[in-house]
């Protein structure tokens, strides 16, 4: 599964499930899906990192002279 | 030279013109020289004539005021000077009394010098600062990891390259947004805020780097004019000013959110650390590991213990129904007329029907009286009702 949004994005739901199963406050069959997709983050985020490289984009200004 | 002689019309005195012009310009002639600073916007030379024009414009009002100075004293100052200039004429006013025109007649031009220049910047420095431009509670904090870095910079292959190679280094999973501006001579300050501005509008930039290397003091000099120093503490996102080197202290650089030495030190702030980051994904890693175990185990506590309840219930239902009726069973004995009997009173019977009234039986009737143990056959003697 490929996932569009930022590293960011990614990091923080992986944060957040881990938050709410320390909370306690998921039911079981919850708790085990919450933490395959947390696995699942946690992959995507390290692949990110390994397999990346900087994406550059030129802007360019509308310099009035 | 014709003196300034009026024209009588009877009692009044008309001047022409020129002699109007002639003596303001003589009044004015008697005015100390005096040294003036301006901007320059406009600057003609001729071989062929004898007198350089400079227009010379305060940045501030947009005053002007039409300066000259002969050709020969300008040349050989050799200032090679261009429009946008700062500089100090020496002088005095002076009328051009064809045309009615006020100027400065100049004995000499000298740019402002490094003094001066340190002079202006300390004077706006003192200024901004006591608007609180520079105070850290404006300070906003840097995003721990920006979607996107926006990068404004010269054509500076150096500061940009170094900047770039840090942030990828560090962190390769993210994007920069590079605005390439002028950013030095004239027009850098206009050019520096619009960069800003679109660095700003841009939907996924968090940050933004100034990356300039060094430069010659005067090569920084946009990085502390007013307007640019005043467009980085209004950006939208938080600034860091990798301006200069260490010894610089451009203005934008009190104006930022943040400052960085060097380009380097700048990729250092605005990104964290790949290791850093790998570090606190394994710890993310190891307390989801950790949560579900410790909720799976919590849910099985749970169950534990409502086994317990369930195969206790059985027995806690009699033991609580026996209670009960130990409880009805000391009730029933308080309201046994029994107990009554026990406490000395006594039932008197006449036939089936206990006695209430003494008039009720004659004398020579026969009672029962019931005892708490034991029962006594009676006659009556006497009736007193």
């Amino acid at each position: 599964m490929s996932d569009e949004r930022s590293f960011e994005e990614l990091q923080r739901e992986l944060e957040d499930i881990v938050a709410r199963l320390e909370r306690g406050d998921v039911a079981v069959d919850e708790a085990i899906a919450f933490f395959r997709r947390g696995e699942e983050l946690y992959r995507t985020c390290v692949a990110r990192l390994q397999g990346a490289e900087l994406r550059i984009e030129e802007l360019t200004a509308s310099d009035t002279d | 030279m014709p003196k300034v002689e009026p024209i009588l019309y009877g009692d009044r005195k008309v001047f022409t013109v020129s002699s109007f012009n002639r003596g303001v310009a003589s009044y004015l002639g008697k005015l100390p020289s005096v040294w003036v600073e301006g901007e320059v916007t406009e600057l003609r030379r001729n071989e062929a004539w004898a007198t350089v024009f400079v227009t010379l414009k305060d940045p501030t009002t947009g005053a002007i005021l039409k300066v000259t100075i002969g050709r020969r004293t300008f040349d050989r100052l050799e200032l090679a000077l261009e429009e946008g200039e700062t500089v100090h004429v020496s002088g005095r006013a002076e009328l051009y009394e064809l045309k009615g025109e006020l100027g400065l007649r100049a004995t000499t031009i000298e740019r402002i010098g490094l003094g001066g220049h340190l002079l202006a910047l300390e004077r706006l420095k003192r200024k901004l600062a006591a608007e609180g431009l520079f105070a850290p509670a404006r300070k906003r904090p840097l995003p721990r990891l920006p979607r996107a870095i926006g990068i404004l910079t010269g054509a500076d292959a150096a500061a940009r390259g170094d900047l770039v190679a840090t942030i990828g280094t560090r962190f390769p999973a993210g994007k920069v947004v590079v605005c390439e501006t002028r950013v030095q001579g004239k027009g850098a300050p206009a050019a520096i805020i619009a960069a800003l501005a679109a660095l700003a509008a841009h939907p996924e930039v968090d940050v933004i780097v100034l990356a300039r290397g060094g430069g010659s003091f005067e090569d920084l000099l946009p990085f502390s004019n007013e307007a640019v120093v005043r467009a980085v503490a209004a950006t939208s996102v938080p600034v860091v000013s990798a301006v200069g080197h260490e010894q610089d202290t451009p203005l934008c650089d009190l104006a930022a959110d943040a400052r960085a030495a060097t380009p380097t030190a700048a990729g250092a702030l605005v990104v964290p650390d790949l290791s850093e980051l790998n570090i606190a994904l394994e710890s993310s890693r190891r307390r989801l590991a950790l949560a579900v175990r410790n909720a799976l185990e919590r849910d099985a506590e749970r169950l534990e213990r409502l086994g317990v309840r369930l195969r206790a219930a059985p027995r806690l239902l009699l033991e609580r129904r026996r209670a009960g009726l130990d409880h009805t069973g000391a009730r029933l004995q308080t309201l046994s007329p029994l107990a009554t009997l026990d406490r000395g009173y006594a039932v008197v019977r006449a036939g089936v029907v206990a006695l209430r009234d003494a008039s009720a039986v004659s004398v020579g009737d026969r009672l029962e009286i019931e005892l708490a143990s034991g029962s006594l056959g009676a006659a009556v003697e006497e009736v007193r009702p």
